[in-house]
């Protein structure tokens, strides 16, 4: 009998793949493969613009997804969440090797990052987390929003981000932990 | 905790404290080195872990507006060598009939529940009761059915504040009706935990405020309720199997 889950009706899937692939399931693993593996390449690939750095970043996503499926803690979020943030952070490491950190557009800190709006039908799917992170991004003035949003989505550093947007470091640094904390004490309320 | 900041600012700002280190690492605007001292840092250190951990769930949603890109066929063979699986042709099939069969999973149950009472009556021959608990504790919960047959194996981590719950799979309730763990202390009403999957583990986070009641003598139970759960926060289906929590 296929086990059924009927806790959750939204991402039970990738929930109940990563649970066997913690088990060991290598069938599990080819499974979850096929049904993530185009999103966390869109990840990598956002991140290192490169299609065969992305390719090898993404090998390393799955070695470590094999590795530490059981970390995943399904009453903190959902299973599409955690392994994009693997594939975000493997992403991130691999650009930090580059010797040469490529062309960076210029931020224009006052307007927005448009690609990286979710359009109304993936706001819908991400149900409440992202409608709640993007109420309280809103809720930052536009300055900190626009530079907290380069740097998720472009692995930008302090460094590279006082330069695109010709800012001295200093005040780079402290708008973003000040927009960090500030976006956090919004989402606790 | 932080003995020694390993990045002090050049810039007059204040160096962040740990968990404002681990929001900017999440956030991604860490350098090599910078992220190399996190890296090493998260090896050795949970309490840093836990808020590196907390970042990523609070900017993950964010990873919602990026477009999947087509992925080319050759990289799933490279990922089947980097973890040492041999060649494509040796996979095809391989365990997917074992591992969906229900023979595996009664098995793999049974192991598991005997495993846990293996690991309780150990923990009552080997340690005198007053002896303390050790710094992460682990303590297993048999949820038995009427019958005495184990339906759910609660693991409690008293440190992190959660509950494992592994199930024996069964069949789906014929009304339809779901599994709802409760938390009962000695002599007080049922406290809701959350509900139950009759086919996979979930980990439940404890709320705060229940967690100084999950103590010795305090009964893990299992009810059926309608789905989405008991509306009032009450019981109203039957108890289907219960375990009383030793520590």
């Amino acid at each position: 009998m296929p086990h059924s889950d009927r806790t959750s009706a939204d991402g039970t899937s990738l929930e109940a793949l990563l649970t066997q692939v913690a088990m060991g399931s290598r069938h599990a693993f080819e499974s979850l493969y096929q049904q993530t593996a185009n999103k966390l390449f869109g990840v990598c690939l956002r991140v290192l613009t490169e299609r065969a750095e992305a390719e090898d970043a993404l090998q390393e996503v799955f070695a470590t997804v094999w590795k530490k499926a059981g970390q995943f803690d399904a009453a903190r979020g959902t299973a599409g969440t955690w392994l994009a943030m693997i594939a975000r952070n493997k992403a991130i490491d691999r650009l930090r090797e580059r010797p040469d950190p490529g062309r960076l557009a210029p931020i224009e800190t006052a307007a927005e990052v448009a690609d990286s709006d979710p359009s109304p039908q993936q706001q819908a799917l991400a149900g409440d987390a992202r409608r709640r992170l993007e109420a309280c991004l809103q809720r930052l003035d536009a300055r900190r929003r626009a530079l907290i949003r380069a740097a998720f989505f472009d692995g930008s550093t302090y460094e590279q981000l006082a330069t695109r947007t010709g800012s001295p470091l200093g005040s780079i640094k402290s708008w973003i932990r000040r927009g960090l904390i500030q976006l956090r004490a919004c989402l606790e309320q | 905790m932080s003995t020694s900041d390993p990045r002090p600012d050049e810039d007059g700002l204040e160096p962040p404290g740990d968990d404002l280190l681990a929001g900017e690492y999440v956030l991604g605007v860490l350098d090599a080195a910078q992220r190399r001292d996190v890296r090493r840092r998260l090896e050795s250190d949970p309490e840093f872990a836990r808020r590196v951990t907390d970042w990523e769930w609070l900017l993950g949603p964010l990873t919602v507006g990026i477009e999947p890109a087509a992925v080319p066929a050759h990289v799933w063979p490279r990922i089947r060598a980097r973890l040492g699986w041999g060649s494509a042709e040796t996979q095809s099939g391989e365990q997917s009939g074992w591992w969906q069969s229900v023979g595996l999973w009664r098995w793999a149950a049974g192991v598991a529940a005997a495993l846990a009472v293996a690991a309780i009556a150990l923990d009552l021959t080997s340690h005198p009761v007053s002896r303390p608990l050790p710094p992460v504790a682990r303590i297993v919960t048999v949820l038995a059915h009427d019958d005495g047959s184990p339906g759910w194996l609660a693991t409690i981590d008293t440190s992190r504040g959660t509950l494992q719950t592994m199930p024996v799979p069964s069949a789906p309730d014929t009304q339809g009706r779901v599994p709802e763990l409760w938390l009962i202390p000695p002599g007080r009403a049922p406290l809701p935990l959350g509900l139950l999957s009759t086919g996979r583990s979930l980990l439940i986070t404890v709320p705060v405020a229940l967690r100084s009641d999950l103590t010795t003598d305090a009964v893990l139970a299992v009810s059926l309720e309608p789905p989405g759960g008991a509306p009032n926060g009450v019981p109203t289906g039957p108890i289907i199997a219960k375990g009383m929590i030793r520590l």
